[in-house]
């Protein structure tokens, strides 16, 4: 049942350490494996029901093998200090004996063992804090315990705040101190029977019993939020973090640790997005959430390899020349139940999950190899998520997709978001260089309703901007957005880049973008997105139309 | 390194929910401990209270000074504490005390109150230099008076 196992036996120390104390689960044995001692964390660990007491202490001493007397352990002579010596069987223990050599008093640190025989207990090296396996096993310990009072254990799921910047910027030295402070403050904080793990690198969790009431597991989380938010000193140096909590209690439909720590995640999630040295509580609705983004992560990933996705193109006119320039690729995911479902309500999450690198780069591609098929005049925007710059790639996937298609760049034109500036700028624009250097045409979309910052204009030589259509449709009947509508194809005259107005739904709209100075409209008025093979018969119908007037 | 002499600077606020005769007991309960603390642990320097507030100065060894501070950011009558500098310093400047209080000792009533009066001192406002000027021009002071 266990593979290499190490055992550090302890003697008669009991005379001078508080054994029942210790966390550590520690037991004597007769050479019979009869059981002559257990601590505290031994006796939680066998239950209250005595056979299954019986049950886990025969496990216990199988598990030490401790198969025969003496003759079997090659004892070092004199040895009175826990020493490592070989046992008969080829396992390496280490152990002590009393002097009388009538029983053995073992502390467990076991490595791996399987099953419900619990006795591997890794102290987090670092910290000394508990490990994942020793928490997990007492959250089992206490649900296993009482089915019936479950309210008044909770679990803190722990997460500190810039502690990668920390250790990025002062070395992992300087980490590994803090993290050392980190649990020194949080063992000052709590009661000496709760259970302090740590299970990731920045990672704690605290599990505690006989908590009365949400109040005193809120309170607590507060007074860890401020003590671990305070100034350390290590090594001549000043170190701020902070620190979100998620706090989740053992309710009756918990029957796994496991659960229970991740309904703690769950919360710390919430607290983290809430802005940060912050608590939260856990919340069924939590979980739901997760269990729907999971589905349709899911679903879009099945999406991706049954070529669920596709595109259509919507027109784009050019005002002076009253043609068609070209058509923005806009993805469409069709559903086997859901039916058509539009980009709003899938590309936020294929964005939280990262799937939306491979659904962008299918779209790049697509579009590129289905613009190859058009007349030489005629480009093809594609909208490019900030998350596909990540990674650094994305210049090397745009080329290969118009050497692919045989594209000329300069018929490809990409839209990206303010956004994708606010972070990663640097990174951002040097991709965009590299394209532009190659004639790809780089678009500002939806302008006007982010930051609008001119800074970002400055940034990088855009194209185009595109208006966003709100200012469009609210021009109608407020003057401000016409003034917007105005500035900003003013802005892109002096700053050399065209002005495209989105959303054009009626001949004012077309009208007044014509008259504040756009260059190019893009609407239902002058097209819907149209299905690829709808392409030739528009152009067509476009240009009678517009000979006949 | 932590052997090189250390200066710490911090101001905090005081949690501290008592008045009149309790809070002296309490100021003098914290002095108590901080003494008995860094002789222990060598450290030396100056506390003073006032509006609310409390500034220090440690002095000592890195690691001596680093655990001072850290005794301190766990006790929950400080709140807000900011630290205002730590530096490397050639010698110690309060190396006669284990921890002065900075305006006479609490049982002079009204003591603390008459400080800020006295020296307008308001440690919120100060720079790390400024504390631990004030701190011990302030010390001089009182030693003067009381000789």
């Amino acid at each position: 049942m266990s593979t290499s196992k190490t055992i550090v036996a302890a003697s008669e120390a009991e005379q001078s350490i508080d054994l029942y104390r210790l966390r550590q689960p520690i037991f004597a044995f007769g050479y019979d494996g009869s059981v002559r001692y257990a601590n505290d964390a031994a006796m939680q660990l066998a239950g209250d029901d005595p056979v299954s007491q019986q049950a886990f202490f025969s496990r216990v001493f199988q598990a030490c093998r401790f198969r025969k007397p003496t003759s079997d352990i090659q004892r070092p002579t004199g040895a009175r200090l826990p020493s490592i010596v070989g046992a008969g069987d080829g396992g390496a223990h280490v152990m002590w004996e009393t002097p009388e050599e009538s029983q053995i008093v073992v502390a467990l640190t076991p490595t791996e063992i399987q099953g419900p025989g619990p006795c591997s207990f890794p102290l987090d090296e670092l910290t000394g804090l508990s490990g994942r396996t020793q928490l997990l096993l007492a959250l089992e310990a206490e649900i296993a315990a009482d089915s019936n009072v479950r309210n008044d254990i909770a679990v803190y799921a722990l997460d500190l705040d810039r502690f990668k910047f920390v250790n990025d910027t002062l070395g992992h030295p300087i980490g590994d101190e803090l993290l050392k402070a980190v649990a020194k403050r949080l063992r000052s904080a709590c009661r000496r029977e709760d259970i302090i793990a740590r299970v990731g690198g920045d990672e704690f969790v605290i599990l505690q019993k006989n908590i009365s009431s949400t109040a005193d597991a809120t309170s607590l989380a507060e007074r860890l939020i401020d003590l671990i938010g305070r100034t350390y000193v290590i090594n001549g140096h000043s170190v701020n973090i902070g620190l979100s909590i998620g706090i989740a209690f053992l309710e009756t439909d918990v029957h796994s640790g496991e659960r229970l720590l991740q309904n703690a995640d769950l919360a710390l999630y919430r607290a983290k997005h809430g802005g940060r040295a912050r608590f939260a509580l856990f919340d069924p609705e939590l979980r739901e959430n997760m269990q729907r983004r999971r589905a349709i992560e899911i679903d879009l990933r099945k999406a991706l390899a049954f070529k669920q996705f596709g595109l259509v193109y919507q027109p784009q006119i050019d005002l002076a020349k009253n043609r068609v320039s070209g058509f923005e690729a806009l993805i469409r995911w069709h559903h086997p139940e859901r039916g058509v479902i539009s980009p709003l309500d899938f590309i936020p999450l294929a964005e939280e999950t990262g799937l939306i690198v491979q659904i962008g780069e299918w779209a790049l591609r697509t579009a590129c190899s289905d613009a190859s098929t058009w007349q030489d005049d005629l480009s093809v925007s594609v909208n490019v998520s900030p998350m596909q710059f990540r990674g650094g790639n994305l210049a090397d996937t745009i080329m290969s997709a118009l050497t692919k298609s045989g594209l000329a760049p300069q018929r490809l034109e990409l839209e990206i978001t303010e956004s994708a500036l606010l972070n990663y700028t640097d990174e951002v624009l040097a991709t965009l260089s590299a394209v532009k250097a190659h004639g790809v045409q780089v678009s500002m979309d939806d302008f006007g309703t982010g930051y609008s910052s001119l800074s970002y204009l400055q940034k990088f030589p855009f194209d185009k901007i595109k208006i966003d259509q709100s200012f469009i449709r609210g021009a109608d009947d407020r003057v401000e957005c016409r003034a917007v509508l105005r500035a900003v194809a003013g802005l892109g005259v002096s700053l050399g880049m065209k002005t495209i107005a989105e959303g054009v739904e009626t001949e004012e709209q077309l009208e007044r973008a014509r008259l504040e100075g756009c260059t190019s409209v893009q609407g239902y008025l002058t097209g819907r997105p149209i299905p690829l093979a709808d392409v030739g018969a528009f152009l067509r119908s476009w240009n009678q139309s517009v000979r006949k007037a | 390194m932590s052997n090189e002499l250390y200066r710490l600077v911090y101001y905090s606020r005081s949690r501290i929910a008592k008045a009149g005769e309790e809070f002296k007991q309490a100021i003098e309960q914290i002095l108590a401990t901080s003494r008995e603390n860094n002789l222990r642990s060598k450290v030396t320097g100056a506390l003073i209270f006032n509006l609310g507030c409390f500034g220090q100065v440690l002095e000592g060894h890195l690691k001596d000074v680093e655990a001072t501070f850290e005794r301190i950011q766990q006790d929950d009558r400080h709140g807000d504490v900011s630290l205002l500098a730590v530096e490397p310093i050639e010698y110690r400047q309060f190396d006669r005390w284990a921890m002065a209080l900075v305006s006479g000792s609490p049982d002079h009533a009204g003591a603390l109150n008459s400080i800020g009066s006295q020296s307008g001192f308001d440690p919120s406002k100060f720079s790390a230099d400024d504390l631990y000027a004030t701190l011990y021009r302030l010390l001089l002071e009182e030693e003067a008076l009381r000789a």
